[in-house]
């Protein structure tokens, strides 16, 4: 027994030693930087997932892109949603070499923000902040650590609308734009419930889950989860959201289907359901596999009540580790996808991943007619509520607080708890976990 | 010279494992107890806390306090519950006179082999609440009100303990059939003219000479029981929910990876492994000291 405790405290002792010996790389003052050359070759990896790959590819064969890095290679290592995520967090935790350029999904971004193991692309020599003077504030925001640092760029958002269809709303004879709030939603919605086959069972709601509803009061949960230092606040916010969602259940205008399962993909297309809340990506979705038959039916709006959320949203960041060369390569990389019109809009293009850079709403293709929703300016929309979704501070415990909250909202769903009852053991919990 | 060379000799032959286990396996779980000490993200270590990590977890976290209680309860009704179903099976396929045994035990065996990614794809159908076939055949064929299996609290834990009994009982009746078949059957012989018959047979004779199996299979369940990751995170969908309404399907080993790879709380999740590592070597060993008791 001595011998063991001897040898533990012996291996603690060393582990001690290593840990104060080991220290992470600190960032190179900017004088000491290496400038990028464009008369030198460059091998760039780029750590992307779903088909951002795609995209970039598309941009880097067009000539701008050639023209401005004639020298430059840039090879990916694409991964799905979920892998490349979890990848980044081990190779970040573990310190090892990563991409030069990693993407972030917003949903992951608040975890990286705080968490560290992210160059701060605000500080010199990058400068980000100025850098990004045109980028819609609220993304910037989202990437901005409380004390000032920005861990990655915005490349593209996802503001999110209330996607319906012309007909079947025609056929209730009822309409989904300009309503004046949640309530007013559901009302309209309950006349879009319908038993098309009269078999005595509804087969026709006016939304997929209610669950899609919950995140948009609270600017599509990104951030903003803390007032001053407390969680869940204020109360009316998150009260409120769960009010929403146990709303709609109850008037029973939702089909309780599973967001990405067989039942959810084909309700828009054969009809279950008459409208859906989302991230403007959703539209391309629509349009290119989800309802392809259905050109000139779906339409999009503004959420009930104005409410302003983003559902969706990609960043690039320069990992810590990456040698101060590569950084350089890559920062003049990043600045090229997110902040050239010709890198924004060649994405919008190839996947439908709407830009986050300003000064390309005004470009002649965002005014044009959308023939897949019937004619609209679906992109002016999206452009529209993009400037006016309002800034929300992220914090390390994002990524635990939105797994309380979810809970929650099925707690309320679906286990008949009440709102009350459901913020509280969210606020008890949330309160535990951040320390 | 040579005398020196032979006493090295067996070290140099075993040195390439003992290097690459101390380099991969025992540096990392050593260096883990320092870990445990600090509050420690992404960013590596950030303040010191002594034991305050293992105090916190044991008190306070809810998270962590309800993680045990999830993961005791799948013990009792998912991992050990499995031998209750696995002896009888391991004693029928054991029987001489059962036919197509080979088949059988191939068939029991498969689950255990099955790629979780998959079983989690036909779980998750067979669970769906509207659209699933355990809801399809409670509902159209018992006429009862379908179950809400991985919304409803207690509902998960079940659905969770109905995936862990399907997949490794196959593997217990595979371990218990080998125990059977090395008990001599000069001693059932004997039982029979004694007049033991069926059951008692089995009670006197068959479960007292399986006991050191019985031992080992419990111990390696109790060990696995304790760890239980996979079957929660696939069914429950990954550490975003942290195991669903309530927590209900959160585990101790769910939490402990989701608090290192969800929330970047390194030290806290070290703190976890160190936590369950004593709880598993003390199972383990109370198990051995009631099968001694039993053997005696």
């Amino acid at each position: 027994m001595k011998k063991l405790v001897f040898l533990l405290t012996v291996a603690v002792a060393a582990g001690l030693l290593f840990v104060g010996c080991s220290g992470k790389k600190e960032q190179t003052a900017a004088a000491d930087m290496p400038s990028f050359d464009p008369e030198k070759e460059y091998v760039v990896s780029i750590g992307a997932y779903g088909d951002l790959e795609k995209a970039y590819k598309a941009v880097m064969d067009t000539d701008d892109f050639k023209s401005t890095f004639p020298n430059v290679t840039v090879e990916f290592q694409t991964a799905d949603f979920g892998g490349h995520h979890s990848r980044l967090t081990t190779v970040l935790a573990a310190g090892e070499a990563t991409n030069d350029i990693e993407a972030l999904e917003v949903g992951y971004i608040a975890k990286f923000v705080e968490g560290g193991g992210l160059t701060d692309l605000a500080a010199a020599p990058y400068n980000g902040v100025e850098v990004g003077k045109n980028i819609v504030d609220f993304a910037m925001s989202n990437a901005t650590t409380s004390d000032g640092a920005l861990v990655a760029m915005p490349v593209d958002i996802a503001p999110a609308v209330l996607f319906y269809r012309q007909s079947l709303v025609d056929e209730a004879g009822v309409s989904l734009e300009n309503l004046e709030s949640w309530d007013e939603f559901i009302e309209v919605g309950k006349k879009l419930v319908a038993d098309r086959d009269g078999d005595g069972e509804t087969d026709q709601f006016a939304i997929p889950n209610a669950n899609e509803v919950a995140m948009t009061p609270l600017a599509g949960g990104k951030g903003g989860w803390f007032q001053d230092g407390k969680p869940l606040e204020p109360k009316e916010k998150f009260t409120k959201a769960l009010t929403v969602v146990k709303k709609i259940r109850e008037a029973g205008i939702d089909g309780d289907l599973g967001a990405w399962t067989g039942p959810w993909t084909q309700s828009f297309a054969d009809g279950t359901v008459a409208a859906t809340i989302n991230g403007a990506w959703f539209g391309g979705a629509l349009k290119t596999w989800i309802a392809t038959d259905l050109s000139g039916d779906w339409r999009a709006t503004r959420l009930p009540g104005d409410t302003l959320a983003a559902l969706g949203g990609t960043y690039l960041s320069i990992p810590a580790e990456v040698p101060d060369e590569q950084k350089a390569v890559a920062w003049e990389l990043i600045k090229y996808l997110t902040t050239s019109s010709n890198a924004q809009l060649t994405t919008f293009e190839t996947i439908d991943a709407f830009p986050a850079l300003t000064t390309v709403f005004d470009d002649p293709i965002m005014n044009e007619p959308v023939e897949y929703f019937g004619g609209q300016k679906v992109r002016q929309l999206y452009a529209e509520i993009a400037r006016e979704i309002p800034n929300a501070a992220v914090s390390e415990y994002d990524a635990a607080i939105l797994s309380v909250f979810g809970n929650a909202i099925t707690d309320v769903l679906v286990n008949d708890a009440s709102v009350e009852e459901s913020y509280q053991t969210a606020l008890n919990s949330v309160l535990a976990i951040a320390d | 010279m040579v005398e020196t060379g032979k006493r090295i000799a067996p070290y140099v032959f075993i040195s390439p494992f003992l290097i690459l286990f101390a380099v991969f396996g025992l540096f990392p779980i050593l260096y883990s107890i320092t870990i445990s000490f600090f509050k420690w993200t992404l960013a590596g270590p950030q303040d010191f806390r002594g034991i305050q990590n293992y105090i916190s977890l044991l008190t306070t976290d809810p998270f962590f306090i309800g993680s045990l209680k999830t993961t005791f309860i799948l013990l009792v009704f998912g991992s050990l519950l499995q031998h209750v179903f696995a002896i009888p099976l391991a004693i029928v396929l054991n029987d001489q006179k059962v036919k197509g045994r080979g088949f059988f035990k191939i068939m029991y065996f498969l689950p255990y082999i099955t790629s979780t990614v998959v079983i989690a794809l036909v779980f998750n159908q067979l669970y769906e609440q509207n659209y699933g076939w355990f809801n399809f055949i409670i509902e159209n064929w018992l006429g009862l009100e379908g179950v809400k299996w991985i919304q409803n609290p207690g509902a998960i834990k079940a659905s969770i303990a109905i995936m862990v009994n399907w997949r490794f009982i196959g593997w217990n009746t595979i371990i218990y059939l080998a125990g059977l078949q090395a008990i001599d059957k000069v001693l059932y012989e004997a039982a029979e003219i004694d007049g033991a018959t069926g059951f008692r047979k089995h009670w006197h004779v068959t479960v007292p000479l399986l006991l050191p199996i019985i031992f080992f299979a419990v111990s390696m369940s109790i060990i696995g029981g304790m760890q239980l990751f996979e079957e929660p995170f696939v069914l429950m969908k990954g550490y975003e929910t942290m195991g669903g309404p309530s927590n209900a399907g959160l585990t101790s080993a769910y939490y402990l990876l989701g608090t290192g790879f969800n929330f970047n709380r390194f030290g806290k999740a070290s703190a976890i492994a160190w936590i369950l590592f004593a709880i598993i070597m003390a199972m383990t060993w109370m198990n051995k000291v009631v099968t001694d008791r039993l053997q005696r």
